[in-house]
Parts: structure tokens; C-alpha cells; sequence
């Protein structure tokens, strides 16, 4: 593929012939990136053989090609030479389980945890423990909360603080965990769209001081690095140093759109507790996340996988790594994808950059395009943007999206997930309809000008959502 | 032996569905059965189905393809065809196990799951003052050790009291079981406690026995014990199970054991109740209060592809003459004969009678290898697994003051059983191998204080 016939937009996705001659030294989150110096730079001198457009490709070809694919936030992807892994590991239990339980297991999973600690920079090993997803971490952590008002240890009333835009599946742990041992839970509300980061701190403090109101101590804070709907980068680190400040006992990220996707660095976040989902940004298949603890956090030490087994008061890491039989190949195969993204140049630090110009370029473009406007500045946004749809839609409730999303993937083979923005009182011409864009390494610039297209025909048919059924 | 006396281990249940109909032309072969486990590994006496199980080639590459459905299209997959493709599979289970509706049959993970989710609705109860402290639950000593923690985690914790009835090992005849039981009851309600909840064993894990559940289970509701969960993992494909016959108010068993599918997947039946029942999977989603087979069906993105096998395992069990049951039926008479083989050979005896057996059976050891503890024991299974090439779980009887223990043919205390399992692959071979290393090293007069580092 020629990068110099390409049109202009493509520049930026061709990896081969990426900016070289940028630094490549930024934060690596305590990976070792190479930094090549300037006069190496030339193109005729024999260079690392990073992974071409092609061989990506052949990478993601079991992806369905009949498909738009615009919407790795949701499940994320997987490279077929780490399925291939991951099928070995299976392999190897089937063979022979017994000697694959006794030998190989425990050690293994250990070599997950060393790869994840050393690219999150955690001080200790037993800081990591492995689970299945952001919901199994949030289940622990809220657990611990439940039982600390129930024993007593927290008083009934005290505050946890959460995000309004927190995920659904998060809000329903902390009305089953929290609310039902006798927590008081207050929800901040953000701004949409969202200007600055100072709206999103100024917000949080007002939460705060609800939080504290009649004599009630703050006793968790749970703020999403990266919220899911809408999606907005959170400013993650003057949050958490407000909560300190304020005595907010334990700070709890979750960062389900972390490794992969913005810079994941514990001491420089500072939390107690920070969750983040491989298989979404970071290539690996479903499921295997990361619940980090911080060894000095209060209830770090009463913290426990809600499914029990003979590992269990042997420390989190530990009693994750054993919950009864099961298909752990997942989280052995975490190794391997190290291997996988350092054929990018830059490694993962590259490939996050690459997806966040990306994703932003491409927005611009529809954004143009449509005549709309970005749910939050560019600075805010890592691999996902919302992009305000046309305002002739007429998207007026969440029932709209739900089912315009519906015909966007049965009619056209777009995957794209939407948002209902309900409008503010007195505003004009309000955008109430958002798509979200996310951009991977598989992403093509034809996968959004499709979207733009499609879009621009349905508003020239006259498109309207009351015009769906279902 | 009767067939009918193994269901339930009940000799008088009359639940008796007759074996399918062999399709003539499809049986499978012998050479089918290899290639379908071709992937297990070869050389070695893999005579331990009942820790791990086994999945067929044939299975496995039908989840390869629910796999690759996900990855093609996940969100299409999520929205359309996941929710299809685990009602399949809980329907096709709500059928096999006699339950009156489908909305009482959940999948989830393993065993431990479900113990999990029974514990902490028991463990909200004592929280809350529904349950006095000291309430008891009673359940058997040998209880997989998973099962004691969670009770440690989420009941003990909260204030409730255990009791634990010592299984009588060997044991010749359910009454022998029976008779404890009642004993364990009767010290649950001592002191005017409540019996809130029994956790009995379908098929206990080690030693390895089959238990008179159905019975169990009577003796609880006469006795007023309020809750019976009854921890089944071994028992889907190793007995038929009736879960309105048995009667309780939770069964789980594990599908990846004796029913051929892989890691992992595990049916939990909750009978319904007039009431709320308040079980919640712990891992909490946006599912929560929707009823616990739609919360264990959304619990955050995951692989569930094992989940929605169980239609293809039909097809793979339907291959075989009688179906499931006759491989049951057939696994069960192997295990015997050659358990009954070993014994002969070793001068020892069978930890319980043929009936009191499923596809496992417990054989004592010579004592001439002088088991003396749990050590041991471990140490003597990896020896037979390294320089034998022989997969077999070892068991140390810990005999307590005045128990008089079984003696074997050199007039010596039986201290230690082998748990062997049968399972379609299995052949004669893999037990000649056991017997004849067993014989060797007593021969060689090896014994677990003077076993060579492995």
C-alpha cells in the first residue's frame, strides 16, 4: 500500500508510515518503549518491522464484513493470533486437567498479574488480583462497603457518591450492595454536553458537600475514569485529590474503558480502588479485567470475591484465582498480548494515540458533515466521541435511539450505539440524538464516511424516529 | 442390579423413564469415541472424570462456533442470539430434571457459584434479625471444602452456628447415613434453635458416596428445617435426576463433570415459592431484581459460549446406546467391576456398596503404603501421576478415637482410598495400569515415609 498515493485522511492510519520523527518517549505507563534517535530516521535504513495494514486486516478478518463496525467501546475485539493463543490454553487443560490444575494454573496466572502490575505501575503483586470483568470488580468493592454498614463500622446514612452517568450495571450494585445495608447514596449530576473539566469538578464538589450534609461522612466515592453514556473522559486525578482533601474514605475508579484507552498509572491516579476491562481496549478476549487495591487502603484487607471457595482469606488475588472450575484461558493469555501490541510502533502508547487523532478527525468530520457538534471538547475524549446527530431526527426519548439504533443495524449494517440527550428548558433547536464513535486499530476511514452518508441520506428522505416501529 | 435403584438412590422411586430408543444406523463407534476425546492426552490412566470432566471434539467445536459468533458480531449476538441460546439450553435442562417451570432452572458457573448465592441470601437473613443468632445449618463433615468457606464467609460471620454430621466412611447401607443425620438434626435444634438451612450432598466429593437424598430430604421437611439446599455436582449424567422427587429448595450440579460440556457451566434449580425468594447472583448487573435466571444470564460481557451447549450435548449423548442413561447405566457397572477387580487384587474392599456408587467408586489402599495423612496422600497421588502416568485422586481416611477402622488382607488398618472414575473413554487398561503400580510398590515395599521426591 503506498502511503504517498493515499488521499490525505488515510495518513493517519497507516502505521507503516506514521510519524516516526515524533517522540516516542511519552509516558509509557512502565512499559519500556524504545526512543530512536532523530538520525536514524530514514526510510532506507532496515527499521523494526512493525505490523502492516494488511496483516491487521488478517488480523480482525473474522470480524462480520458485512458489518460497520464502529462500536469496539461495547465488547471491544480481539486479534486472531491471541485466540489462537488462548485456544492453546484451553487445549491444555483439556488434555490433561488434573496436572494443568496442580502445575501449571497458580504459577501462570501469576504471570498475568506481573504483566498487568508492571503496565498499571502497582507497587505490590497482591495489588492485582484478575477477574472477569469491571461488574465482578464493582461486585467486591460494594460487597466490602455492604458489609462495613452492616457490621457497624460505617454508620447508617453515611454517603457513597457516584456519577449519574455510571454505568447501569454499577448503579444496580450499589442499590443491591449499598442501599440495602442501609447506605445513603447521592448522585452527582454532569452537565451534557460538557464544556470543560471545571464544570465536571465544580459538580463533584457540590455532590461532595451533599454527601457530608447532617453530620454524615463521605464513605466512598465511585467515579467512572471514562463514563460509558454519555462518554466523557473524567478528570479523574483532581477528583480523586478533592476526595481526599474532603475525607472521602475510599475512592473507587471504574475504569472499564482504561487499559487501552487513556493513561492508566495508579500511583499518578492515586485511588484505592481502580477497575479496568481488558477485552475492550486492550485486544484481549472475552473476559479478564484488572481490580487494582492499593495495599495501604482502609478495607483493603476485608476485601473478597463474592464466589467462595478453599482459597478464600488468602488475600483477593489469590481467591480470584481460584472461583471453582472454569475457563481461565482468558486471563493466561495476558502475556501474549504484550507481544501484540509492541508490532505497533509505539506500542500501546501508540495505539491509544493513533485512536484518539482518529477518532477525533473523524468526528470533525461528521460533525461537519451533519452540521452538529462534539458532546465534549476533543481533549476530553480518549477512542470514543459523541457526535450529535441531525437535529431534523426528531429524537425525542430513549425508546427513539433504542430503535433508531435497531434500524441503523438491520438496515444498513451499521453497529453504532445512541444516546438521548433530553433537552434543557428554554434551549433552541437542542441536538437531543448522539452517536458514539469509537476507533480501533481495525477502523478505516470508509467504516465512518459510510455513516456519514447514511446519515446525510436519511436526512434528505425526510427521516424521522416516529417513523420506526417497535 | 436394579437400574431403578440408582435414581435418587432411592429404590422405591418410580420415576422411571425408559432409555431412548438406539438409533441402529447412528450408534457411535468405538474409533468415534477416540477421535472424539483424541485431544485428551495419550499414555496416560486419566481415571479421574470426577474432578474436571471431560468434553467431547464434537461439542468443543460447536462452541468454537458460538464463539466465533461473538467475535464476528457481538453486539447483534447480544441483543438477538444470547438470550435465545441459554433459554434453549435451561429448557432443554428444565425438562431432563423434571421441574415444573423453566423460570426455576438458572445457569450459572459451578457449584461454588450457586453455594455462593444460597449463603449470602442465608447470610442477609441473620443480618437482618430474620434469623436468630445460633441458628444453625447443618451440613455433612465432608462438604467440598469451597462449600465450608462460603459458610465461613457469609454465615458464621453474621453469627450463625454450624454443625457438621460425620459421614460414617466405609459404609455399608443408607440407614448407616440416615441414622447420623437425625443425630446432626436433633444437636441443630438443641437449645432451641432453628434449623434454617441443610446443605446435603447428591454425591459427595471425597470419599466418594452416594447418598439417599430423597430420604434426606423427607427427614428434613418432618423434622421443620426451613431451607434444604442440596449441592449436586456430581449428579447430572452420573444419576437420574428428579429434582421434585428429591424435593429441595435448591440443587445445583455441574454440567462440565459428567455431562460433557467444557468449562464451565453448572444448572441452579430453586423451587418456587409462594414468596419472594431473594436470591440474587452476587455479581450484580443491570438484570438485578429480574429474577436470578436473568441476572445469571447478563452478569457483564464474558464468554457464556459453554453455556449454550447443552443442545449439542444432547445430540453427542443421543449417539450412544440408551442415551444418557445408558451411558450412566454403563459407566456405573464399569466402575464397579472394576472396582471390585482392584479390591480383589489389593486384598482391600470397596468404600461403600455397588448401590451406595455412581461412575466412581472408592477402593482401598494396601496399608502397606502407609498412609499416615493428607500429605501423604497428595504426595502418593503425584508420584502415580509422574512416574506412573496415572491420574487418580488418594484419599486419607483420618480414623478418630474408637473408630475401628476396616482392615485389609495383611490384616492391616485401611487408611487411604482411590477414587476411580469411569467415564465412555475410559478403557480396562487405565485400571490394570493403577492396579499393577499399586502392586509394584508394595511389592517394592515402598511406602509413603520412604517415597522418592517426585
Amino acid at each position: 500500500m503506498a502511503s504517498s498515493l493515499s488521499p490525505p485522511e488515510e495518513a493517519s492510519y497507516h502505521h507503516r508510515h506514521s510519524k516516526r520523527y515524533s517522540s516516542s518517549s511519552s509516558s509509557t505507563n512502565g512499559v519500556a518503549v524504545e526512543s530512536v534517535p532523530d538520525f536514524v530516521k530514514r526510510p532506507k535504513i532496515s527499521l523494526p518491522n512493525y505490523i502492516s495494514p494488511s496483516e491487521i486486516e488478517s488480523e480482525f478478518s473474522h470480524h462480520d464484513p458485512a458489518f460497520t463496525r464502529i462500536n469496539n467501546g461495547s465488547f471491544g475485539c480481539c486479534p486472531s493470533s491471541i485466540l489462537a493463543r488462548q485456544r492453546d490454553w484451553q487445549l491444555r487443560f483439556l488434555r490433561q486437567p488434573d496436572r494443568f490444575f496442580f502445575e501449571q494454573l497458580k504459577p501462570k496466572l501469576s504471570e498475568s498479574r506481573s504483566v498487568i502490575k508492571r503496565l498499571i505501575n502497582a507497587e505490590h503483586d497482591e495489588e492485582v488480583s484478575i477477574v472477569d470483568n469491571a461488574t465482578t470488580a464493582a461486585a467486591i468493592v460494594l460487597q466490602q462497603t455492604a458489609w462495613a454498614f452492616r457490621e457497624g463500622k460505617y454508620d447508617k446514612g453515611d454517603a457513597v457518591v457516584m456519577l449519574h452517568y455510571a454505568f447501569g450495571s454499577v448503579k444496580k450494585s450499589v442499590e443491591a450492595y449499598v442501599t440495602r445495608s442501609g447506605g445513603h447514596v447521592i448522585e452527582v449530576q454532569l452537565p451534557f454536553p460538557v464544556i470543560s473539566a471545571d464544570e465536571i469538578i465544580d459538580q463533584f464538589r457540590i455532590g461532595l458537600e451533599a454527601g457530608k450534609a447532617n453530620g454524615r461522612r463521605v464513605r466512598l466515592a465511585l467515579i467512572d475514569h471514562v463514563t460509558s453514556m454519555p462518554s466523557v473522559v473524567i478528570p479523574i486525578k483532581e477528583l480523586v485529590k478533592i476526595c481526599r482533601r474532603e475525607g472521602v474514605d475510599q475512592v473507587f475508579v471504574d475504569a472499564a474503558h482504561g487499559i487501552g484507552c487513556v493513561d492508566v498509572d495508579m500511583k499518578e491516579i492515586g485511588a484505592d480502588f481502580y477497575t479496568s476491562n481488558l477485552h475492550k481496549w486492550f485486544f484481549a478476549p472475552p473476559s479478564v479485567a484488572f481490580l487494582y487495591c492499593r495495599k495501604s487502603s482502609s478495607g483493603a484487607r476485608d476485601l473478597h470475591h463474592p464466589v467462595v471457595s478453599d482459597a478464600y482469606g488468602n488475600g483477593l488475588a489469590v481467591e480470584s484465582s481460584w472461583v471453582g472450575t472454569r475457563d481461565y484461558s482468558a486471563q493466561l493469555v495476558v502475556p501474549s498480548i504484550l507481544e501484540f501490541v509492541n508490532r505497533f510502533e509505539g506500542g500501546i502508547d501508540g495505539i491509544k494515540k493513533r485512536n484518539h487523532e482518529s477518532v477525533v478527525e473523524m468526528g470533525q468530520m461528521l460533525v461537519k458533515s451533519w452540521g452538529t457538534q462534539f458532546g465534549c471538547p476533543p481533549e476530553m475524549c480518549a477512542s470514543m466521541i459523541m457526535v450529535g446527530l441531525p437535529v431534523c431526527f426528531g429524537v425525542s426519548s430513549d425508546s427513539d435511539v433504542s430503535k433508531l439504533r435497531t434500524f441503523l443495524r438491520e438496515r444498513f449494517r451499521i453497529e453504532i450505539p445512541t444516546y438521548f440527550r433530553p433537552p434543557a428548558d428554554g434551549e433552541i433547536d437542542p441536538i437531543t440524538g448522539y452517536v458514539r464513535i469509537s476507533f480501533q486499530v481495525y477502523n478505516k476511514p470508509e467504516d465512518y464516511h459510510r455513516l456519514r452518508d447514511v446519515i446525510n441520506g436519511l436526512v434528505r428522505d425526510g427521516f424521522r424516529c416516529t417513523s420506526l416501529s417497535g | 442390579m436394579e437400574a431403578d435403584e440408582r435414581r435418587n438412590g432411592d429404590p422405591s422411586n418410580h420415576n422411571h423413564r425408559a432409555p431412548k430408543k438406539p438409533r441402529l444406523a447412528g450408534l457411535i463407534t468405538e474409533s468415534d469415541i477416540r477421535s472424539e476425546f483424541a485431544h485428551h492426552q495419550t499414555g496416560i490412566a486419566r481415571i479421574n472424570n470426577g474432578s474436571f470432566g471431560c468434553c467431547p471434539g464434537s461439542v468443543l467445536e460447536a462452541q468454537r462456533e458460538w464463539q466465533l459468533r461473538f467475535l464476528r458480531q457481538p453486539d447483534e449476538f447480544y441483543f438477538d442470539g444470547l438470550r435465545r441460546g441459554l433459554l434453549a439450553s435451561r429448557t432443554v435442562i428444565s425438562d431432563l430434571i423434571n421441574a415444573d417451570d423453566v423460570d426455576e432452572v438458572s445457569l450459572v458457573d459451578n457449584a461454588t457459584t450457586a453455594a455462593a448465592i444460597v449463603l449470602q441470601k442465608v447470610g442477609r437473613c441473620f443480618s437482618q434479625g430474620t434469623y436468630k443468632k445460633d441458628d444453625t445449618v447443618v451440613m455433612f463433615h465432608c462438604a467440598f471444602q469451597s462449600v465450608k468457606k462460603s459458610i465461613q464467609a457469609y454465615v458464621s460471620r453474621v453469627g450463625g452456628s454450624t454443625v457438621e454430621v460425620r459421614l460414617p466412611f466405609p459404609v455399608n447401607s443408607n440407614e448407616e447415613i440416615i441414622s447420623v443425620f437425625r443425630q446432626g438434626l436433633e444437636k441443630g435444634r438443641a437449645n432451641g434453635r432453628t434449623i434454617r438451612l441443610a446443605i446435603i450432598d447428591h454425591i459427595t466429593s471425597m470419599p466418594c458416596v452416594l447418598m439417599p437424598v430423597r430420604e434426606l430430604v423427607q427427614i428434613c421437611r418432618e423434622e421443620g428445617v426451613e431451607q434444604v439446599f442440596v449441592d449436586a455436582a456430581h449428579a447430572i449424567g452420573s444419576v437420574k435426576v428428579d429434582v421434585k422427587d428429591i424435593g429441595a429448595d435448591y440443587y445445583v450440579s455441574n454440567l462440565h463433570k459428567w455431562f460433557f460440556c467444557p468449562p464451565s457451566i453448572a444448572f441452579f434449580y430453586c423451587k418456587k415459592r409462594s414468596s419472594e425468594s431473594d436470591v440474587h447472583h452476587p455479581v450484580v448487573s443491570h438484570e438485578f431484581g429480574n429474577g436470578l435466571p436473568i441476572e445469571s444470564a447478563w452478569i457483564g460481557t464474558r464468554d457464556y459460549s459453554s453455556q449454550l451447549l447443552v443442545p449439542s450435548v444432547m445430540e453427542f449423548v443421543n449417539r450412544f446406546e440408551g442415551g444418557i442413561e445408558g451411558i450412566m447405566i454403563r459407566n456405573h457397572d464399569e466402575a464397579v467391576r472394576m472396582g471390585l477387580m482392584l479390591a480383589n487384587a489389593w486384598g482391600t474392599n470397596l468404600g461403600s456398596p455397588p448401590d451406595m456408587c455412581v461412575g466412581m467408586v472408592m477402593i482401598g489402599l494396601p496399608s502397606k503404603l502407609c498412609v499416615e495423612s493428607d500429605e501423604d496422600a497428595t504426595n502418593l497421588r503425584s508420584y502415580l501421576r509422574v512416574h506412573y502416568s496415572v491420574e487418580v485422586p488418594v484419599y486419607f481416611l483420618g480414623l478418630r478415637d474408637g473408630e475401628e477402622g476396616v482392615k485389609d488382607k495383611e490384616s492391616g488398618l485401611i487408611t487411604a482410598y482411590v477414587r476411580i472414575s469411569h467415564q465412555v473413554y475410559n478403557k480396562q487398561e487405565d485400571y490394570e495400569r493403577l492396579r499393577d503400580a499399586i502392586t509394584e510398590l508394595v511389592k517394592d515395599q515402598i511406602t509413603c515415609q520412604n517415597l522418592p521426591a517426585v
